[in-house]
């Protein structure tokens, strides 16, 4: 037992009460006002289709690979898109090799229905051959550091990541075009994923009884709060998916007035995904066309006319 | 396809904001300490409460609250083809840590430190098809949770208040109460809501499918509705059971 | 630092030094007792730096090597916080942020007898003294000075704490004060108690005020003392914009 708790972060009631005093007075312990989201950068690998997401100290990343199945015999014309979820025990010292703990469970159903379910993600156009052959997109979120609210910081990593993916295109030959051939990048140009809508997820913390509510808790105030909800909500205002399992009872007015700051904030949320996103793509374009150009000469041409620096 | 029928019915029958058949029985599992089976429609789910009891592994006790455990298992004959893994899938584990969250906040755990409370819950039935098992488990979470209540009630375990739950959807533009099967795997919205009647106070929500705000609003409305008339009857089944108890003794 | 160590300890003292890094050359340092305080250790006739840091010396023959980590090494005198982690027949288990917990003697108070020992919930916050820190051994602590007066330790009560770096603790605690506290102290009226293991205990009148000192100290570890001060004014200009 004393190895048990060796191991934990210890926090203390003083933690606690200053905690709940402050927020009665509408402050956070870093600063932050109550509906104020840490600072989120999103940088995007090497690899298409992979995104690495800070939000405060929280550090998540999403890689995403595709890879050609049958379908489900009860959706033929349709391709699958599954979450998998990595709590490395290095993000956090209560997180366990092996098997995935019940969060990690939650976490990876909670970005599931809100990307799968809300048809975010679409998934007739990964159909190749109807009834033999999909497209199934997996979806890798592997958490680093383990600064508070993961769902949020997880989610908006998977649509990075799903932004910024390529696939191989396809093509089909042969007698009754049952013949598949995969061409490789440099054949013909990849294609993106088909992308609806951008569902956020906007997590909620609740203290005092209800009597306070926060957006985006840090791992601090995560331990120390009544009960969480994260309400997955695109720009358009569209209610995608809601978690709230237990905790502190809320009120009905109380959920609905979350979820109107959670559509609010889902829509700056989605712009900054857009901007990083296009940034990135600036970039490829840039170092695409440094390529495809007769090095040197033209490069120190671009230099000279001060394009590139 | 046709959910809602020009003149307001639905497949089964039902007027949109009516709610399936529901049952309820406590005391059905002699060795637990509290147990409770309970029907909605075709869904039929029996839960067993052990507790307060010691906690088998002392690092794990907490020194100012019980410990609150829940395994949920869908039997491997319940939806007429027999499942392979009944447990431990990541659905199972979630529906676990739901119903366990829920129920952990209205059991009023400090007034019993280091003990543990386990509560199982079984899915006998599901109303769902061969195929698919895995979205009828979706359905039965309401059953599961009312089940539960019950049975912790049967086990005398102190409460802050009944937790009751219901579904409600939106189909064919109509908010509809109570969903069965086929009209929870129609792809519409699916929202489950677990409240505390007496409290007024929404415990669990989950949600899933697209709906705009507003609309939301009148579906989570309704579900409120459902669970408090599961509420009444639920207290109907406790009272008529502490009658039987005194007309037994015989005061 | 590429140069043969030459012998002359003056080579490397108040200078970074890393593991295998050989510091001191005893063959020429014969009749001469040699004080190794942490981070060094001896190989045959050399000593060698075991962790990342800064070489000190004080007179007249104690060497050691300055580090700023996370987790904190128990050193005998040392006064820090610590979390009250479970409470046992004879001792609290108290985390002072070292590899084990330290035990706290329920007798170890200021008049602690077997009928007056004190309760202390899990996440009491105590500043404490370490008396006992063997190697492999649980350290032992004290809420009494060396003649068993109470004097500060004891319950913390209030306030918020943070967890920060030893370095950080050592900069709070040198004399002349640090330019943070001495800034914020300008302004702002509040109480600190700083434990040697990286853990700071704060507590103004108002949770503003108390954020502010927070934030303050966290932000100051790797700002210079100009740094420091000019980050404190503009905190506490937000201060009164905001009040």
């Amino acid at each position: 037992m004393e190895h048990r708790l060796a191991n934990t972060s210890h926090l203390t009631l003083n933690q606690k009460k200053f905690i709940e005093t402050a927020l009665l007075a509408d402050l956070r312990t870093d600063g932050r006002r109550p509906f104020d989201y840490r600072n989120l950068t999103i940088k995007f690998g090497k690899e298409e289709g992979s995104a690495e997401v800070q939000l405060g100290q929280t550090h998540v990343m999403a890689i995403i690979t595709a890879q050609l199945v049958q379908p489900y015999r009860d959706r033929p014309n349709d391709g699958t898109l599954s979450i998998f979820t990595e709590f490395s025990p290095m993000a956090d010292p209560s997180f366990e090799p092996g098997r995935p703990g019940e969060s990690a469970v939650e976490l990876g159903r909670v970005i599931d229905r809100g990307l799968r379910e809300s048809r975010a993600v679409d998934t007739e156009s990964l159909c190749v051959l109807s009834g033999k052959l999909v497209w199934a997109i997996r979806v890798d979120l592997h958490i680093l550091d383990n600064g508070g609210n993961l769902i949020d910081a997880a989610n908006i990593a998977a649509l990075a990541a799903l932004l910024t993916f390529w696939r191989p295109e396809i093509s089909l030959g042969g007698q009754d075009s049952q013949e598949v051939t995969v061409h490789p990048p440099e054949e013909r140009e990849p294609l993106h994923l088909i992308i609806h809508h951008l569902p956020i997820a906007v997590t909620f913390a609740f203290f005092n009884y209800e009597s306070s509510v926060v957006i985006d808790p840090t791992h601090e105030e995560e331990a120390f709060m009544g009960g969480r909800m994260t309400a997955t909500i695109n720009a358009n205002g569209d209610v995608c998916a809601i978690q709230k399992a237990g905790g502190e009872g809320v009120l009905q007015s109380v959920i609905m007035q979350c979820l109107r700051i959670a559509s609010v904030k889902a829509g700056s949320m989605t712009e900054k995904i857009k901007k990083a996103v296009r940034f990135s793509l600036y970039e490829t374009v840039f170092e695409y066309l440094s390529c495809s150009l007769s090095l040197e000469k033209d490069i120190s041409a671009l230099h000279n006319s001060g394009i590139i620096k | 396809m046709e959910y809602v029928s020009p003149e307001g019915l639905r497949l089964d029958g039902r007027r949109p904001m009516e709610m399936r058949q529901i049952r309820g029985e406590i005391g059905v599992v002699d060795k637990a300490d509290g147990s409770a089976v309970f029907e909605m429609g075709n869904t039929k789910v029996i839960a067993a409460v052990y507790g307060p009891r010691e906690v088998p592994n002392r690092s794990q006790q907490m020194n100012d609250r019980a410990l609150v455990r829940c395994e949920y298992t869908m039997a491997n004959f319940s939806t007429g083809d027999r499942m392979r893994k009944p447990k431990g899938d990541r659905r199972s584990t979630e529906i676990s840590l739901v119903i366990r969250q829920t129920m952990e906040a209205c059991i009023m755990t400090h007034l019993m430190p280091r003990t543990q409370i386990d509560i199982f819950v079984q899915v006998l039935q599901a109303d769902g098809g061969k195929s698919r098992c895995l979205i009828a488990a979706i359905g039965t979470r309401s059953a599961c949770i009312n089940a539960a209540t019950l049975a912790l009630s049967d086990a005398g375990i102190p409460m802050r208040d009944l937790v009751t739950s219901c579904s409600a959807g939106y189909l064919n533009s109509t908010p509809l109460l109570d969903l069965n099967y086929v009209e929870d795997s129609a792809g519409g919205a699916d929202v489950t809501l677990g409240i505390m009647p007496k409290l007024d106070k929404v415990t669990l929500l989950q949600m899933d499918a697209k709906l705009p705000l507003d609309i939301f609003e009148n579906v989570m409305q309704l579900a409120i509705e459902g669970c408090k008339a599961v509420a009444t009857y639920i207290r109907q089944v406790l009272l008529e059971n502490t009658k039987q108890l005194e007309y037994r003794r015989g005061t | 630092m590429e140069e043969k160590p030459s012998g002359s300890p003056a080579s490397f003292i108040d200078k970074p030094v890393i593991p295998g890094d050989v510091v001191l050359d005893l063959s020429d340092m014969t009749n001469q007792t040699i004080k190794l305080g942490g981070g060094l250790r001896q190989d045959f006739d050399s000593i060698v730096a075991m962790k990342a840091g800064t070489l000190r010396f004080t007179k007249p023959n104690k060497y050691w090597v300055e580090t700023s980590q996370k987790r904190y090494v128990p050193c005998v005198g040392d006064s820090v916080l610590g979390i009250v982690a479970d409470s046992r027949a004879d001792n609290f288990l108290v985390d002072i942020k070292g590899p084990t917990l330290a035990y706290l003697p329920v007798l170890a108070f200021e008049g602690g007898t077997r009928r007056n020992i004190p309760k202390f919930e899990v996440g009491t916050l105590l500043y404490v003294r370490v008396v006992k820190a063997n190697p492999g051994m649980n350290p032992e602590l004290s809420c009494t000075d060396a003649s068993g007066k109470a004097a500060e330790y004891g319950v913390l009560k209030d306030g918020y704490n943070f967890d920060c770096s030893t370095g950080l603790s050592r900069m709070l605690l040198r004399s002349p004060r640090c330019p943070v506290l001495e800034e914020l102290g300008k302004k702002i009226s509040f109480e600190i108690a700083v434990g040697l293991n990286g853990r700071v205990w704060v507590n103004a009148g108002s949770p503003s005020l108390i954020i502010v000192v927070s934030n303050a100290i966290m932000n100051s570890e790797s700002l210079t003392g100009v740094q420091q001060r000019i980050m404190v004014d503009k905190l506490i200009q937000n201060l009164k914009l905001s009040s």
